[in-house]
């Protein structure tokens, strides 16, 4: 079996947001829709105080809280674990922004762009109507994924198969890849240090972990 | 299926550059920014750019730019009028120009009172040079120009660091040697916001195998966020814990916990300091006098097989003195103090137990950091480097901007450094290292910059202070020459680091004794706002308004160019081409295995009436009749790299026109030869393919060290005789010239800094200025936004949305608890006012800052800028005067500032 996740390393990550530009650009995201943003925490008080910067977004939960309320089964769990949208079926009802625990998806009733109702050239060659009035969100960047295994590379690996924000980031902080190959990278990385998962008590069995010397309940 | 292409490229938006990445173009669109992963394991951070480098896209295509050249209809200038600028051809605009500059070369280049009539202003850190293309060849075929106006560098850059980083181990900029150290002390240098990918990766994976870093500072940054530790220091005292920290490694440890071989044998801490404070001399060679333990005798500090003494007081037979103008101070049988001796005296004041009550940081907390630094340094240690064996000491200390800069900021980088050089950490592997030099000789070389001068150290370039030779008239409107000694007087980087504060300032107004500035005939102006990026903003307004004749090179209306006589839209970064040289060391932490070249290539066509620089300024010397003084310029390297070397010759033609393409290509091929030894030549098409080219480059040349240790040279530490002559000198040139009001700055030339009560220099300043500090009891500071910090990115959309995750964006933070006291809630608009100006935004209630101080991030309060202006950020730069009273011996200041807090309304 194959199970997609990332690894984002708390240690490393320093909320420079190069992965959410990144993300919007790859993915050609309105203003405002962010498929994946680093949260900016402080931790503690005066003067004992921290920040904390953690990457969010889907976290292609093994047990999607978003798929079990969709009424159109417009979203769906690939056999790789990535949670995904078929926008032709989804209606927009919202269901699955709410069931999120994770805050993840996005509606976009009416565009707008990044200076107004007109889109620059950039924005005009990337729009899809296809992506207004329905939920979106992280996909993994899965068709980078299945174009660059079509060329017989390997996620998590090589950049052409990789999602856009791990080959973005500056800090070296996000990892992707198959958690069941214990030879890719994410199952090397989290067989040697601490982690843990976003509400995990929820049941969710999120995808996506967390390197963190510290307690998760210190992020609290 | 559209035609997709993923063309190579840089970005150099920011010191921290450049950075390799790669465009996506669709069907001629720029649609994305990707990192280029061919520099995997050649580019520092893996061929990976930061978050600004994604705004190029938007910024091809902003409806806000400037679209046509344009000239002004209304000779009114000011932020109230409307400049009425109309469209017109670019034969019209360059025709007016060269009008403007045939009357200057018929009246001549400088004017009555020998200033040169064309000024030229570019933005931050020297980065412009990296897309304006040719334009420095026309700039040197013109002749003398004032490079003197600044838009905050030179003056809030980190300024001292520049200069005396530069002076004493050729570090212009400065920095922990990350990937070797173990343990850094870091105030306030928020590298994991300003320090762009190299940094930022550099120390992500430090901290990942285990590297310690405790941040000092007011407000907890970003990089403060990441250290394993946050000390909450009272603005501007950094000194004071330094100073402790130095006591602890003096005084409350064993002098075996020191290096003491490098302090003997690579600095001047042996040197004999005489009753005038400075080194005695031996009385027929002049050299200095080191007191040798095993002939117990004074000796001349290269007297080889000797055991240098450190500590002590040593009678020594005869020697003399070399005091000020030629003064010489002859004894018989005279007592000295080694210069480690000296230095002790001094420290011994400044206990952990004293430094508390200044930077309100436990005592305890002092002691501990000392203690840790001592226990990581690994005295002794040596490592294995290109085959070479150098001392490791992983243990270094990092400087940011506002400690950098304005009053303290020389104790603070001398502190710093001797620091480093008591455990043997300055220039070797682990420690504390320069990355580049400025202001000696060959710019982009340090290690060629050594060479053998005075006294055992590395030969200094300052400006003369003698009385035949100082510059009592200035070069230039921030008379950098005449009183800066350590700035040198080595071209446009010496000049545009002078006080360029006081060039706008002396237009105005001068002191008492003092020449007022000529306003320059013609003013260029380039990636630059300093209307709105200075200090006191509607001051700076006011005196841009009246540049009789200003060119500016406009991407879109902003707050500068408002005042502007004619509007060029030059291509950006995606639609113009320049080829530029990466890799070795450079700013920041570009510290690399590899050194090359790179290109930046238009990747798309130019919007609308925009032109590639180097288009405008073949134009400029072709319309100007100084074609042939242009392309001999760019034969020398002008245009970056020289196209005649040891076997290869690309020269170009010096009477015939050449489009930039043809310019590039030759500079492609000549570059290649170079680098490659004559072995490869590629030309502009190959660069467009492949993006970059380089060579390795050996990580032994990192270091100064082994550089030192060739030339026999020690460092100048930490005993500064030089400059107090050098400062005495000044001082009685300023006198004889009947000027007085540069005395305060000269208080800074100490031989071995002293506590200077900073918090308390800047209320009597306020109290001089007319204000009462009761009536302004909070220290305003700024801090660096990723999103943002030099990007040129404050009218650019994308910042904006993804700047909105990052904590106290576009607002003012304060500390949640006096927040309570004031009754103020997140998102209260509130206004911060000092004695000069009022500026208002949302609150940021947070717990990491101190109560006594407010920050302000990013430098805003746009009012012209499409996009920005509707941003109602507020700005530190509003509030903060521009003072000489608040102006360093370097001729920098810090962005601090007295303030109060009101609370305007509740958030809706």
């Amino acid at each position: 079996m194959t199970r997609y996740v990332m690894v984002a390393d708390l240690r490393r990550c320093v909320g420079c947001q190069t992965c959410t530009a990144a993300c919007k650009q790859a993915n050609a995201t309105l203003p405002g829709v962010q498929w994946r943003r680093v949260l900016d925490i402080e931790v503690g008080e005066f003067p004992d105080v921290s920040r904390v910067f953690l990457p969010t977004g889907c976290q292609h939960c093994g047990d999607p809280p978003c798929e079990e309320v969709c009424p159109t089964t417009a979203t769906y769990q690939r056999d790789d674990g990535s949670v995904q949208i078929d926008h032709d079926l989804c209606i927009g009802c919202g269901y699955c922004a709410l069931a999120c625990p994770y805050e993840a998806r996005y509606i976009v009733d009416e565009a707008e762009f990044a200076y107004g109702m007109e889109p620059m050239p950039n924005e005009a060659a990337r729009f899809d109507e296809g992506k207004i009035g329905v939920a979106q969100k992280c996909t993994f960047c899965i068709d980078v994924v299945d174009a660059g295994i079509a060329k017989g590379l390997k996620p998590g690996v090589h950049p052409e198969a990789t999602p856009a924000c791990v080959n973005a980031c500056i800090s070296g902080a996000l990892t992707f890849g198959d958690k069941d190959d214990p030879n890719s990278p994410v199952s090397k990385l989290l067989a040697k240090v601490e982690h843990f998962r976003m509400h995990e008590d929820l049941g969710t069995d999120p995808g996506f972990y967390y390197i963190w010397d510290k307690k998760p309940e210190d992020l609290m | 299926m559209p035609d997709t292409r993923l063309l190579p490229t840089y970005c150099y938006n920011c010191v921290a550059g450049p950075d390799l990445m790669k465009v996506k173009v669709e069907d001629g669109v720029a649609t994305e920014v990707q990192p280029n992963c061919d520099a995997a394991g050649i580019h520092p951070a893996n061929g990976r750019v930061c978050v600004k480098a994604y705004g190029h896209v938007q910024k091809v295509y902003n409806p806000g730019r400037i679209k046509t050249p344009m000239k002004r209809t209304n000779p009114k200038k000011g932020r109230n009028e409307d400049p009425g600028f109309v469209p017109i051809s670019w034969d019209e605009a360059l025709d007016t120009i060269t009008q403007k500059l045939s009357k200057v070369k018929q009246q001549g280049l400088k004017d009555e009172a020998g200033l040169p009539r064309v000024a030229v202003s570019f933005g931050h850190g020297g980065t412009p040079a990296s897309y304006m293309g040719t334009l420095p060849a026309f700039l040197a075929s013109w002749g003398p120009i004032d490079f003197s106006f600044g838009s905050g560098q030179g003056v809030k850059c980190v300024h001292s660091e520049h200069l005396y980083g530069e002076y004493w181990h050729r570090g212009f900029t400065v920095c922990a040697d990350t990937v070797n150290t173990n343990y850094v002390v870091s105030f306030g240098a928020n590298l994991d916001s300003s320090g762009g990918p190299c940094a930022t990766w550099r120390h992500a994976a430090a901290r990942a195998r285990g590297c310690k870093r405790v941040q000092v500072e007011p407000h907890l940054s970003v990089t403060g966020g990441t250290s394993a530790e946050w000390v909450p220091i009272k603005p501007k005292t950094d000194m004071a814990f330094m100073f402790a920290m130095l006591h602890v490694m003096l005084f409350e440890n064993a002098r075996t916990a020191l290096d003491l071989p490098f302090l003997k044998d690579r600095t001047a801490a042996p040197y004999l300091v005489g009753p005038e404070g400075y080194y005695l001399r031996h009385p027929e060679s002049g050299k200095p006098l080191i007191w040798d333990l095993l002939s117990a005798t004074a000796v001349a500090h290269d007297t080889p097989d000797i055991d240098a003494a450190i500590d002590g007081t040593f009678e020594v037979i005869k020697a003399y003195e070399q005091g000020p103008d030629d003064e010489r101070f002859e004894y018989q049988m005279v007592k000295g103090n080694t210069s480690f001796t000296e230095m002790n005296d001094i420290i011994s004041n400044y206990t952990p137990e004293w430094a508390q009550s200044v930077c309100d940081v436990p005592a305890s907390t002092i002691r501990r950091v000392a203690s840790e630094f001592l226990q990581h340094a690994c005295v002794g240690e040596t490592v294995e480097v290109d085959g070479e064996t150098l001392p490791f000491r992983p243990v270094a200390i990092a400087l940011g901007k506002t400690v950098n800069n304005g009053w303290g900021a020389y104790q603070c980088c001398w502190a710093r450094t001797v620091m480093a050089t008591l455990v043997g950490a300055l220039e070797v592997p682990g420690g504390t290292i320069g990355t580049t030099v400025r202001l000696n000789r060959p710019l982009g070389n340090r290690l060629a910059s050594v060479k053998p001068g005075e006294d055992g150290f590395m030969a200094a370039s300052l400006n003369p202070t003698d009385r035949d030779n100082w510059h009592d008239i200035p070069v230039g409107r921030n008379a950098h020459s005449t009183l800066v000694p350590l700035l040198g007087n080595n071209g446009a980087w010496s000049q545009a680091l002078g006080p360029s504060h006081l060039a706008w300032m002396f237009l105005d107004d001068a002191p008492e004794g003092w020449e007022r500035n000529s306003y320059p005939d013609i003013w260029f102006i380039y990636r630059s706002n300093p209307a709105i990026s200075f200090w006191d903003s509607n001051q700076m307004t006011e005196i841009v308004a009246k540049m009789p004749f200003t060119v500016a090179f406009a991407y879109t209306p902003d707050e500068t160019n408002h005042m502007a006589d004619i509007l060029l839209p030059d291509a950006t970064d995606f639609e113009s081409t320049q080829l530029i040289q990466i890799g070795g060391t450079k700013f920041v932490e570009q510290v690399w295995k590899h050194q090359g070249v790179a290109l930046r290539q238009a990747v798309v066509e130019p919007q609308h009436e925009a032109r590639d620089m180097s288009w405008i300024a073949t134009e400029l010397a072709k319309r100007n009749g100084l074609l042939r003084q242009f392309n001999q310029a760019l034969n020398k390297g002008a245009g970056g790299i020289s196209l005649k070397g040891e076997g290869y010759d690309f020269s170009l033609d010096v009477d015939q026109e050449h489009s930039p393409d043809a310019v590039w290509d030759a500079a492609c091929k000549a570059a290649t030869s170079f680098f490659s030894k004559g072995k490869e030549v590629h030309d502009l098409q190959w660069f467009k393919e492949h993006g970059f080219y380089v060579v390795p480059y050996k990580r032994e040349d990192w270091y100064l060290y082994p550089t030192m240790v060739k030339q026999n040279l020690r460092f100048e530490l930490p005993y500064q005789e030089r400059l107090i002559r050098v400062g005495e000198e000044l001082k009685r040139r300023m006198h004889e010239k009947g000027s007085h009001w540069w005395d305060l700055q000269l208080t800074e030339y100490e031989a071995i800094p002293s506590w200077h009560d900073v918090p308390t220099h800047y209320e009597k300043a306020l109290v001089n200025m007319g204000g009462k500090p009761e009536d302004f009891p909070f220290w305003g500071i700024t801090t660096k936004s990723a999103q943002y910090a030099a990007g040129s990115n404050i009218s650019i959309q994308l910042m904006d949305d993804v700047g909105r995750n990052v904590r106290g964006h576009g607002s003012i933070i304060l500390n949640a608890g006096v927040a309570k006291q004031m009754g103020i809630e997140r998102g209260d608009r509130i206004e911060i006012r000092s004695l000069v100006g009022t500026t208002s935004g949302r609150a940021e209630p947070v717990q990491g800052i101190r109560p006594d101080t407010i920050c302000i991030p990013g430098q805003f309060d746009a009012w012209a800028t499409p996009y920005a202006k509707d941003l109602d950020f507020p700005s530190l730069n509003t509030i903060m005067p521009l003072s000489i009273e608040l102006t360093d011996g370097t001729g920098s200041g810090a962005d601090l500032v007295r303030v109060s807090i009101r609370r305007l309304e509740a958030v809706a």
